[in-house]
Order: structure tokens, then sequence, then C-alpha cells
């Protein structure tokens, strides 16, 4: 019996062994951090299968985390490119050199406003910055919740700065909850203590079903949500340009605007070159601190 | 996620935390054995803080790895972030205190083994073989509690390795992704298959090492 045992042990060891070595030697790696608003919706993994058949030798992968964790993994070495959407938190890490100077936007889509059918705080219908100030007074007034994020993700930069352009500061008061989690979780909460929250409309697409929520607010330039691309100049800058410009190539842009049907992102160039007014909404939101 | 992708996602995640194990297991039975038979200062003191460390957050472990690991850190030459192969490590380091404690224990309480081969004439490492020996079902049911804290944890899988698909992704950090993608029932449904292979394995191996 021990040495049936011994034998299964090493099998197993040697095996495993075997198989780390194949999968890490195999091909050149390009690490790519991203947010994953873009990651769970599935894009991603249609522009790597096109990507990589292209470029046999490449094998992409993707690490999903919020936009915030996305840069430091970067700022720490072993990443080779990012996408990300917090206009100030890359600008950041631009002046730091950790990402290059002149990322690409490569797509965009927009924030909403969600909140209980009932919508207590009176704010549908408004501007988002009328509504967050309708928020915050119903709030003082213990009549609504607000759930955040609280995780410097993206999205969370996204509302910070909304609520500094209402002249707000919800921080620590009881209505206003950090939930410190991913978009899912978070709509979740919301949709338990039927709160408001926003959301990027990829994740309120998916989840919309599942919820007791509905649309509060999703218009205007306040809800602009824009991707951009960087490659870490420390990192495996060869491949990652490639993967860069296969992102921004016709075929690249085409599969981020036809992705499920359309709808969930747009592209920033393709068909039509909306480039200008995205950098000028871009370098807006990079001056708004978070 | 078809059916291939969770067989391919169990095997990777019983590779990963068996090879863990088995390191885990190569550096705490000597150290259990050395706990178990000498006896020195300080000696519960040791494993008082191997039984703190047990408390230890996986994922303060994944963090410490991730600075000694990364690029910029000490042992950045070496190229391991976001492998396979700094998962195998941060989790031999994960489970080593609970392996050695249960070890120890397992050891102690066969100990008078050690007695009673030494009057009979054996030398200290013939009765620390004895002692080895007669505590085996011990000491395999302490490397399938590691292996079993090592495939169900999170933390370490997820600042190491990464979650990337084909490569990192094993059944702790395929279900956290399902979560953030919102399909809890699969989360759910690969939960339970995790604790299914577990349960497996665990009982194949005790009931070899009964035998």
């Amino acid at each position: 019996m021990r040495k049936l045992f011994i034998g299964i042990v090493l099998a197993v060891l040697l095996a495993s062994i075997a198989l780390l070595y194949i999968i890490s030697t195999e091909k050149r790696s390009l690490i790519v951090t991203t947010t994953t608003s873009l990651y769970a919706t599935g894009l991603l993994d249609e522009l790597k299968a096109k990507f990589e058949s292209k470029n046999p030798g490449v094998m992409v992968k993707f690490i999903a985390t919020g936009t915030g964790e996305a840069l430091k993994r970067a700022s720490q070495g072993g990443v080779d490119l990012v996408l990300v959407h917090a206009p100030s938190l890359e600008k950041e890490y631009a002046e730091k050199g950790v990402i290059e100077k002149n990322g690409s936007i490569f797509a965009y889509n927009y924030f909403i406003l969600v909140g209980p059918s009932a919508d207590p705080a009176g704010a549908s219908g408004k501007s988002v910055i009328d509504a967050f100030k309708s928020i915050y007074s119903a709030g003082e007034r213990g009549k609504v919740l607000f759930i955040s994020r609280g995780d410097r993700s993206g999205t969370n930069v996204r509302e910070m700065q909304i609520w500094r352009m209402a002249g707000l500061n919800p921080k620590n008061k009881s209505w206003y909850i950090e939930s410190g989690s991913d978009m899912v979780t978070t709509l979740s909460i919301a949709n338990e203590k039927q709160a408001y929250t926003l959301v990027d409309v990829g994740t309120w697409l998916f989840m919309k079903d599942k919820l007791g929520l509905r649309v509060i607010v999703d218009r205007g330039d306040e809800l602009i949500n824009i991707y951009s691309v960087y490659i870490v100049p420390s990192g495996n800058v060869r491949d990652a340009s490639a993967f860069k410009e296969f992102i921004l190539s016709k075929e690249g842009q085409e599969t981020i605007n036809s992705f499920k049907g359309g709808g969930l992102f747009f592209s920033a160039i393709w068909p039509v070159d909306n480039t200008k007014w995205l950098r000028e909404t871009w370098e807006k939101w990079s001056k708004i601190k978070g | 996620m078809t059916p291939l992708e969770i067989a391919e996602i169990s095997l990777r995640s019983i590779a990963i935390s068996g090879t863990a194990s088995i390191i885990a297991a190569v550096i705490s039975i000597p150290l259990s054995l050395f706990l178990c038979l000498r006896d020195f200062k300080g000696k519960n003191l040791i494993l008082e803080i191997l039984n703190s460390m047990v408390s230890l957050p996986t994922v303060v472990i994944g963090l410490l790895l991730y600075y000694l690991l990364t690029r910029t850190g000490p042992l950045g030459f070496l190229d391991l972030m976001y492998t396979p192969i700094a998962m195998v490590i941060g989790q031999a380091i994960l489970i080593i205190p609970l392996m050695t404690i249960f070890m120890e224990r397992a050891l102690d309480s066969r100990k008078d083994v050690v007695e009673v081969a030494i009057s009979l004439g054996a030398s200290n490492s013939q009765a620390a073989h004895r002692l080895f020996l007669d505590s085996l079902p011990g000491i395999i049911s302490s490397v399938l509690v590691g292996f079993n804290r090592a495939i169900g944890e999170l933390g370490v899988a997820l600042m190491l390795g990464g979650n990337i698909k084909g490569f990192t992704r094993v059944m702790t950090t395929a279900i956290a992704l399902e979560v953030s993608k919102g399909e809890f029932e699969l989360g759910i449904s690969l939960g339970f298959i995790l604790v299914c292979i577990s349960l497996l394995l665990t009982s194949a191996i005790s009931r070899m090492a009964r035998r």
C-alpha cells in the first residue's frame, strides 16, 4: 500500500510540475490588467481570440480587478498593458511614469444612476448632479440610502467626482454605505436595501433582470465612461504595442461596437471618429479629484 | 462555462494545491518530528506562534509574497508573478503552520513508542523512524487537511495568480469571477464541485492509508 501511495503522490507531483512547466514556457506572455466591467462581459476574450489567431506566438493574459488595483499592480511591475476607465487616476500614474504618457481612448459607454422604483429622493428626470443633491438631502432626512463601491475603481472615482462637483461630501454619513466590493455585489446590496447606486451600463444590462431597481438618471456629460489603453514601459512593450494597435484597428473597433449585438460599448474611432470630444471630456475628468 | 473548462480548472486546482501540499509536507514532517522529540526552551512559544499563524488571512500572505516576487521585488528576477508556481509557493507557505501543528499532535499522541523503542536498544534516529511510521495515518490526514485548506483558499490564488483564464484560474478564483459576473448559481455549482473533488480525494487517500 505504501508503494502505491508514494507512487500516486509522485505521479501527481511530476504530472503537475510538467503541466505547469509546459504552460509557462510555451508562448510569450502579455499580461494585461483590466477593469472587471470590461472583462466580465466577455468582450476582452473576444478581442483576445481574434488577436491571438493573428499573433500565434503571444498569449494574452487578463487580470481583472478594479482600475485602482490594475494601475497599482502595473506600478509594481510584471504588467505589460492596462485597460482602465478613471482619467484622474490614469493621469496620476502617467505622471509617475508607470504607464505611457499618451494612452489611447478605445471605447466609451455610460454610467447610470439606479435606485428604487418609487424614487423616494425624487431624483428621476434631473441632471445627475441635481440627482445626487436630492439623494443627499433625502439621505440627511433618513429617507434613502446610497451604496458606494468605496474601492477606487473607475466607477467609484466617477461617483466621488460627481459628489465633489455637487459640492457635497457624503463620507461617514449614516445613509452612505461603502460596500468595498465589485459592481455586481454592490448592485445586490443596493437591491436588498432598496438604495441608490452608480453603475456602468454593461454591468447594469446583464444584471437588471435580477434586480428590483430602475434607471433614475442615464443622460448627461457627467455620465460618460471612457476606457483607455496604456502600454507599461517597463513591460513587454513589443507585444503590448501589437495588442494596443489591434484594439484600435478597424477590426478591433468593429468588435467593440458590435459586441453582443451592440449598445454595450461604443467604438472611439469607428465608424465615426469620436476621439476629439472624448479626449476633451477625458481631459476634463482627469483634472477633477475623485 | 463548458464542462471541459470546468474539468480543466478542477485539474489545475488539484495540481497546484497538490504540489503545494507535497512541498509543505516535505517541510512540515521534519519540523514536526523535531518539535515533538526535542525538548527545549521556547518550544511552546514556537507552537503558539505556528498556531496563531493559521489565522493569517490568505490575502495577507498573498500580499507579502506579492512584494517579494513582483518584478521590482527582491525575488523579481525569477519572474514568477502571475504563474502557477507563485501560487504553489504561496499555498505551501499558507499551509505549513497548519500541517506542522496537526502533525505534531499526531506524533505526540504516539510518543510512548519512542521510549519503548529506546528501551529495546534502538538509536534516536531509529526511534524517530518508528514514531513516524506509527503515526503515518495521522501524518497523512494532516497533509489532507493542508490540501483542503489550500484548494479552498482564494486570497493567495487571486493575488499571486491573477485568475488568468487557462493559466492560473482555479476553482476558487473562478467562483469569485462568476459571482462578480452575477452568475451566482454557477458559483454555487462550482463550489459544490470543489467540495466533491475534495471529498473524493480525501476519502480515497485516507482509505489507502488505513489499509
